[in-house]
């Protein structure tokens, strides 16, 4: 034998006489109409039709309690065991009823939770949170989001309603014009996290239970219900296990029976796929109600202090220590692409403790932020602070640039160098503009084109009459700040779910096999992929070999000999 | 320049090679005999497999990036990754119904990238600075891969419920059906008739039609496969997003439209999972949910871009005024 789990007590003549019958299990009965269901994503489809299968793991009891049908793959919900759990399965329902007898309150809190818990794992509830969710994104981006009350009082008039009915009232009085901060939406939210436990709370950890119990089919019958049934004659279940062991199953084997199965993981990812929905939750409402955030827009060679920065988001958002670094912005500089579009933008930036000491120090660009202690440093933003003139070789003068907001957001800076004497009232000089670091137009006291200027340069332009140089272009760089302690819980959750949902892909086959005489007879199933199944069964079951007369005397020298 | 040409003709004969294979595809659904020409047809969907991969190749060399920064480029990828679906069961050498759906899709995805965009549209652009990562790679091609796998997932859900609902529908009736059958299944009907007593186990009506039958749950059954595996890719590609948001824009989720369309996506087809463990809701309604996932695809993929709102609105149209 290949393997010690693979043991053949080759005797179907005992196996036989072993075997008692059974009486069918009431679940076992063909599917009523009210079938319960619960949030189970492991239960195979066909299951309530294929419920000829008698298997020790369910308790024989469960069943006949409530009329339920319980299919012969999944454990039964938590409301069925009545009283005491684990317990209960084992010492039956006297004990279970005087202890309830004793402690009646705490049997009516319990009896409470219960209901709840089967109440939140059903599937249509769920399904239908779920679609609840989906269509109120949907109206999230549908509706114009963050916009001041006044803009929906224009946009959905009460005397002019949008499809008949929908008034301003319709939007903002559930908070639908911030609706993925709306209560609405948070609490389908909380809603389908609580589903979620529950589910996996009463449906999916008592399917673990049972999957991890191998089970042997000791009738021929029952195996011949299953999904994919086969039966070879002349074969022996020996080298069907050497066979389904080259497959990569775990084979097991009793007497004339033999179990294998496969890709048990792909059974119990689903939980995973759950737990990480909840740490992403988790994770997600610790971001919201604790963290920082705050955006500066700081010209080249100044800095801040990374506290006066932040704003605090939620309720638990405590300053930590490293909010008294100063920030200092050394240099702020764009990359461009030959066609002038603009390809990178850093900063380079320098971190100081109270003491004055430098602790870091970074050149950060769009991304790659800087972190440190908790605080991430993002380069998000740019803008023109301001423009360094020599006029007439004086100066030089530093003009501070405007932001201009003409046509769309494309940005737009502009600056004005006066060139009458402050005193008058009309003031006329030479207005810049610039789009960018890299050029700067120049127009002159008429309002009439003269020319363009890079900063690096240096070439003099003449305007009535004045000769002007710029020196130099200081741009100002946008930082976004933030400091988030959900990021670790929600990675967590993110890693999880990536691998389990993989994981999931799996499919867990189980193959019961009997040797009855030269007979061997087969049958498996699978929660997933069904057609796969069948052809690699079909592809295993064409490698079995024929016994031929030689084979079968050696086998009968066997029994004999036993 | 050089590219430019390598990269219009590689288009132009997969374009045209895809065509044939339309056609070829078409001729054998009506003419069942001409086996020979189902062959030439593969061999026309790897040529053109070669080329989508030549252009992508080329562009990647000549704009120096992964060649995802426009729509046009997604499409070309989508296209991509829609042979791939084709070819993954090929070389599995398993048989299934999937090259009906992907054919046709790819020479759509394909024919409306080509002829339906704008010629400007075609050109290579450069990467804006929040573009610049490579994440870029990891996150929009997980991205379209998904894309592809749950549309053909969901057009095979489209076609169980076109076939479950076929009475209605006087079109199909009569002429079509003994030809569509018989191209699925000539091969597998000893088998099946084998397997008859699972028949006995079947929550649809029975169907007046045993093959009908089988041809639904084939439908369902693979449906159900490709879109897990979509399923799988799409849960990947955003969390990848999620990710690269945090580096670039400072927070993992900021309920862009494009954001919370995926979102969507990613509930519907949840719910496509979760309705198919309930064996009352398997086959025709969960082949609902998925078909309805079908449309959100397209408006997540093209209709937010459409709009051009939103932070990722990169390959979005537009128009030289």
């Amino acid at each position: 034998m290949p393997s010690p789990t693979c043991y053949l007590l080759l005797n179907p003549a005992a196996s036989r006489s072993h075997h008692r019958p059974r009486l069918p299990l009431p679940a076992a009965a063909p599917p009523r109409r009210r079938v319960h269901v619960s949030c189970d994503a492991q239960r195979t489809g066909g299951g309530g039709g294929g419920g000829g299968v008698k298997r020790e793991a369910i308790p024989a009891g469960a069943g006949k309690a409530k009329k339920q049908v319980v299919f012969f793959d999944a454990a039964p919900p938590v409301s069925q065991r009545g009283g005491g759990g684990e317990e209960e399965e084992g010492k039956g329902e006297g004990k279970v009823a005087r202890r309830k007898k004793e402690n009646a309150a705490l049997g009516l809190v319990r009896r409470l939770t219960k209901r709840t818990l089967s109440l939140l794992s059903n599937l249509p509830l769920a399904i239908s949170e779920m679609f609840a969710i989906a269509a109120l994104m949907a109206l999230g981006t549908v509706i114009d989001q963050g916009e001041a009350p006044s803009y929906y009082f224009e946009k959905f008039p009460e005397d002019n309603p949008a499809f008949g009915f929908i008034t301003w009232r319709w939007i903002l009085t559930p908070g639908f014009d911030h609706m993925f901060s709306s209560p609405v939406f948070l609490g389908l939210l909380a809603l389908l996290a609580a589903s979620l436990m529950a589910c996996t709370y009463t449906t999916q950890i008592p399917i673990v239970k049972v999957a991890r119990r191998w089970s042997f089919m000791h009738s021929a019958g029952s195996i011949r219900k299953q999904e994919f049934a086969e039966s070879l004659p002349r074969a022996s279940i020996q080298d069907l296990g050497v066979i389904l062991m080259g497959y990569g199953y775990e084979v097991f084997t009793k007497g004339p029976s033999l179990y294998a199965f496969k890709g048990l993981a792909g059974r119990f990812a689903p939980i995973g796929v759950h737990i990480a929905m909840i740490f992403i939750m988790a994770g997600a409402t610790l971001s919201a109600t604790g963290s920082f955030k705050g955006s500066v827009d700081v010209p080249q060679g100044l800095n801040f202090v990374i506290g006066d920065v932040m704003k605090p988001k939620g309720v638990l958002s405590f300053a930590p220590d490293v909010f008294n670094t100063e920030v200092h912005v050394n240099r702020f500089y764009m990359e461009y692409y030959d066609s002038g579009e603009v390809s990178q933008f850093y900063s380079d930036l320098s971190l100081f403790d109270l003491d004055g000491k430098e602790v870091m120090r970074k050149t950060i660009k769009v991304n790659d932020p800087l972190r440190y202690g908790g605080v991430t440093i993002y380069q998000t933003d740019w803008g023109f602070s301001a423009l360094q003139v020599k006029k007439n070789g004086e100066g030089p003068f530093n003009l501070a640039m405007a932001p201009l907001k003409l046509n769309g957001d494309k940005k737009l800076f502009g600056t004005l160098l006066p060139l009458e004497n402050s005193g008058s009232s009309n003031v006329k000089g030479i207005s810049m503009l610039a789009r960018d670091l890299q050029s700067i137009v120049l127009y002159d006291q008429e309002g009439k084109f003269v020319g363009v200027r890079r900063p690096s340069s240096k070439l003099p332009i003449e305007i009535d009459g004045n000769e002007i140089v710029i020196e130099d272009a200081i741009g100002s760089t946008g930082l976004d700040l933030k400091t988030d302690p959900g990021i670790p819980i929600v990675y967590a959750g993110f890693g999880a779910l990536m691998l389990t949902t993989c994981i999931s892909y799996l499919s867990h086959s189980q193959i019961w096999a009997l040797q009855d005489g030269s007979t061997v007879v087969i049958g498996g199933k699978t929660n997933r992929a069904k057609l796969e199944f069948s052809e690699e069964m079909n592809r295993l079951l064409d490698k079995v070999p024929e016994l031929i007369s030689v084979n079968e005397n050696k086998i009968d020298s066997k029994q004999s000999a036993t | 320049m050089l590219f430019a040409t390598l990269e219009h003709i590689l288009t132009h004969i997969s374009f045209s090679t895809i065509s044939i294979v339309i056609t070829i595809h078409l001729i054998t659904l009506l003419v069942r005999e001409l086996g020979g020409l189902r062959d030439s047809s593969e061999k026309g969907m790897i040529a053109t497999f070669f080329c989508i991969t030549g252009f992508l190749v080329s562009r990647w060399a000549s704009s120096g990036h992964f060649p995802l920064s426009n729509l046009y480029e997604s499409l070309i990828f989508l296209s991509w990754a829609l042979y791939i679906l084709h070819m993954i069961p090929k070389i599995q050498n398993s048989k299934n119904d999937l090259s009906t759906i992907t054919t046709p899709s790819t020479i759509l995805t394909q024919g409306f990238a080509t002829s339906g965009l704008l010629t400007e549209m075609h050109q290579s652009t450069i990467l804006v600075p929040a573009l610049q990562s490579q994440w870029l790679m990891m996150h929009v091609s997980m991205m379209l891969l998904s894309y592809a796998t749950l549309l053909c997932g969901s057009l095979l859900s489209a076609a169980l419920l076109m076939i479950r609902f076929r009475k209605n529908l006087d079109f199909f009736s009569k002429k079509k059906k003994n030809v569509l059958l018989k191209t699925f299944f000539f091969n597998e009907i000893e088998y099946f008739y084998a397997k008859r007593s699972a028949l006995k186990s079947t929550f649809f009506p029975l169907f007046p039609n045993y093959y009908k039958y089988q041809l639904i749950e084939r439908l369902d059954s693979w449906s159900s496969r490709v879109i897990s595996l979509g399923f799988t890719l799409l849960t990947i590609g955003i969390l990848c997003g999620a990710v690269w948001a945090n580096e670039a824009w400072g927070s993992y989720w900021n309920w862009d439209p494009k954001e919370t369309w995926a979102f969507i996506t990613w509930t519907i087809f949840a719910i496509y999972l979760h309705s198919r463990t309930n064996p009352n809701w398997k086959g025709t309604k969960s082949a609902f949910v998925a078909s309805i996932g079908f449309l959100i695809i397209w408006i997540c993929y093209f209709g937010i871009n459409l709009l051009g709102i939103g932070l990722h609105s990169y390959g979005s149209f537009t128009l030289p005024i």
